[in-house]
């Protein structure tokens, strides 16, 4: 039995946030701080999919660029006094603007460039975060505070968790707009084949800037989310290995797909809870687990759910549906769009 | 020049050897299977854990130990390809890439169990030992890496001029489907090309594990040296990761010696965007022709 396209509706969506809403009923602390990871991490996710599994480069800033958001939230709040709720949407625009001049000259370049470039800014970033106390506090760390509405101070898991429900909600919602529109497919045509992209009137290096930006966008609210989270900031949490955990979560979810993000975050958030203290198995599982994963089923579980006929395909067209039986009423003679009503899944 | 500065490019050139035989390995396997290899700074490091438990724990002689660890890491590199890469050389690029990154972190993750996050040192070739020229002072090890390092690249060069794998494997490079054509054994050149470039890197290991202390994360910042090195070379030349490599390691040490030896660390960041900027083909590289 093959579930309606129904499930990626708009209204289905905003049904789903809203009984996610009420998981704070089924938790305690413990278990709501690691949703609320969860949550950060599917962020993230979408971001790096963005790249990785839709417009098919290869990047290692994805980490680097989280941090450059949760210490952007963190040292906006705590040195400067700046209210969250504008210091959440800064972190993202300045994650978006570092990573894209970072990368800019890599992005017209043969396509390691743009790998061999992020990773060199991934350890820079990293040694800034460690080093430059003047800004960051270096090891010491940095305590974030709690953002405030109307007054009241939201914190504690509960209360931080309504805002990363929120802002996730949004980011996704977002994140299903762009992919249906042009852009979207824009990102999944270079991945196919740049010169037939090119043919297109696609511009390659155009199409590369904006996937980067976005994903480093994300990167920096999901880092901003990060930050209200934890409540407490330290260089090491944005390091190559945390790099690999992304990579995980989008591999092991799917590349290619938004659910993927989402899916490969709730799987994967709990496993370093698990294994905590244990750095050498983690690295182990995790480093077999992408080589499994991106050898035999680069389509990650959300490709075999979709292979089960369980999850729909997920089409990049907007309101397809319509769209199509506009082409079908007028005997197929109007330039439809059943030929682009192509998913974005990976293979 | 003053007496800092040649002092300073001599370390350079010792430092820069190790990064033009890492550059090297990356540059042999991205020319033979199109992918970056991100795994080669473990490769690196493995190969300097195995010199030290030769060495340090099973205390054989210095020259067999080096020799021992060579050759483990080109059958290390040869097991790579042939039980992960072989199957998968059809897949597209970010299936390769990811696989050696798995593949980083899992020989990190396994040489963590053994040696835990404890830092070691390994004695150099001739411990406290100095050449003397004239005036100038070096520490025997520098010598030793610069003149394997220049021994290990006039070997590569005559092996690829004058031996008949050699050939082949320019042949598998400059086009796979030709070289199946004319009855070249491609699957042995595959395997041949990463035993040589895991060996080269081991080899590295072990020469790079005095200086920079041996621990499980030490191989990320000579892998980002040898990557700094490859982009300045062009990418895909091999005369050109080495000059690239002494290039590398000079501009470090001066950069550290006059600038600031806080950012040392960050100049292979500054090198490859410089070299983006300026001149994207590296030295020795040429801008590649589209094909459809």
């Amino acid at each position: 039995m093959r579930m309606p396209q129904f499930v990626y509706s708009r209204w289905f969506l905003l049904g789903v946030f809203l009984v996610l809403a009420a998981i704070p009923l089924v938790t305690n602390r413990y278990t709501q701080f690691i949703v609320n990871l969860c949550f950060v991490y599917a962020v993230a996710g979408i971001g790096l999919n963005f790249l990785l599994g839709f417009a098919g480069q290869f990047a290692f800033a994805h980490a680097a660029l989280m941090g450059i958001g949760a210490y952007a939230t963190a040292l906006l709040c705590y040195r400067l006094g700046v209210s969250f709720w504008i210091a959440l949407p800064v972190s993202g625009l300045l994650a978006a603007l570092i990573g894209a001049i970072a990368t800019l000259p890599a992005l017209r370049m043969k396509r390691v460039y743009l790998a061999l470039m992020t990773l060199a800014f991934a350890e820079l970033i990293q040694w800034a975060l460690i080093h430059w106390k003047a800004l960051t506090f270096g090891t010491d760390g940095v305590s974030v505070p709690a953002p405030r509405l109307f007054g009241y101070a939201i914190s504690g898991d509960y209360a931080v968790f309504y805002v990363i429900l929120v802002v996730t909600y949004l980011m996704v919602a977002l994140a299903r707009r762009i992919l249906q529109s042009r852009i979207g497919r824009s990102f999944v045509a270079v991945r196919g084949s740049e010169i037939v992209s090119l043919c297109n009137g696609i511009s390659i290096a155009e199409t590369k800037a904006i996937v980067f930006t976005l994903s480093a966008f994300y990167a920096g609210i999901s880092g901003s989310l990060f930050a209200i989270t934890l409540g407490y900031l330290v260089p090491d949490g944005f390091g190559l290995f945390h790099l690999v955990v992304h990579f995980s979560i989008v591999v092991i979810g799917g590349l290619g797909s938004m659910m993927g993000a989402i899916v490969g975050s709730v799987l994967l958030t709990a496993l370093p809870e698990v294994l905590r203290g244990l750095q050498a198995l983690q690295e182990i599982i995790y480093g077999v687990l992408l080589m499994v994963f991106i050898v035999f089923m680069p389509t990650g579980v959300v490709g075999l759910l979709k292979k089960a006929g369980i999850l729909p395909r997920e089409v990049l067209v907007r309101d397809w549906q319509a769209a199509y039986r506009r082409f079908k009423a007028g005997n197929g003679k109007s330039a439809g769009p059943e030929r682009s009503a192509d998913d974005g899944e990976y293979d | 020049m003053d007496f800092l500065t040649f002092h300073l490019i001599l370390a350079g050139l010792a430092n820069g050897s190790l990064y033009a035989l890492v550059a090297l390995g990356l540059v042999l396997i991205y020319k033979s299977q199109d992918v970056v290899n991100f795994a080669h700074g473990e490769i690196l490091m493995c190969g300097a854990f195995i010199g030290y438990i030769l060495l340090e724990e099973l205390n054989l002689p210095y020259a067999v130990a080096f020799l021992l660890a060579v050759l483990a890491g080109g059958v290390l590199g040869a097991l790579i390809e042939r039980l992960a890469f072989r199957r998968i050389a059809h897949h597209p690029h970010i299936t390769l890439a990811m696989v050696t990154v798995g593949l980083s972190f899992a020989l990190k993750g396994l040489s963590r169990i053994r040696f835990g996050m404890d830092i070691f040192t390994m004695p150099p070739m001739f411990a406290g030992r100095v050449v003397k020229v004239g005036s100038l002072a070096m520490s025997a090890q520098s010598v030793v890496i610069i003149g394997i390092a220049l021994a290990l690249t006039l070997l590569l060069f005559l092996f690829f001029r004058f031996t008949s794998m050699g050939k082949q494997m320019r042949a598998t490079q400059q086009n796979l489907t030709g070289a199946r054509i004319v009855g070249i054994n491609t699957g042995a050149v595959f395997s041949i090309t990463w035993a040589l470039a895991a060996a080269v890197g081991a080899g590295a290991g072990v020469l790079a594990a005095p200086i920079s202390l041996l621990y499980p994360d030490m191989g990320t910042n000579y892998l980002l040296k040898g990557f700094a090195a490859a982009v300045l070379g062009g990418f895909g030349s091999v005369p050109g990761a080495i000059v690239g490599g002494y290039i590398v390691g000079v501009f470090e040490m001066l950069f550290g010696g006059y600038v600031s030896t806080a950012f040392q660390h960050t100049s292979a960041f500054c090198i490859i965007i410089l070299v983006l900027f300026i001149r994207p083909y590296g030295l020795f590289g040429e801008k590649p022709v589209h094909r459809v």
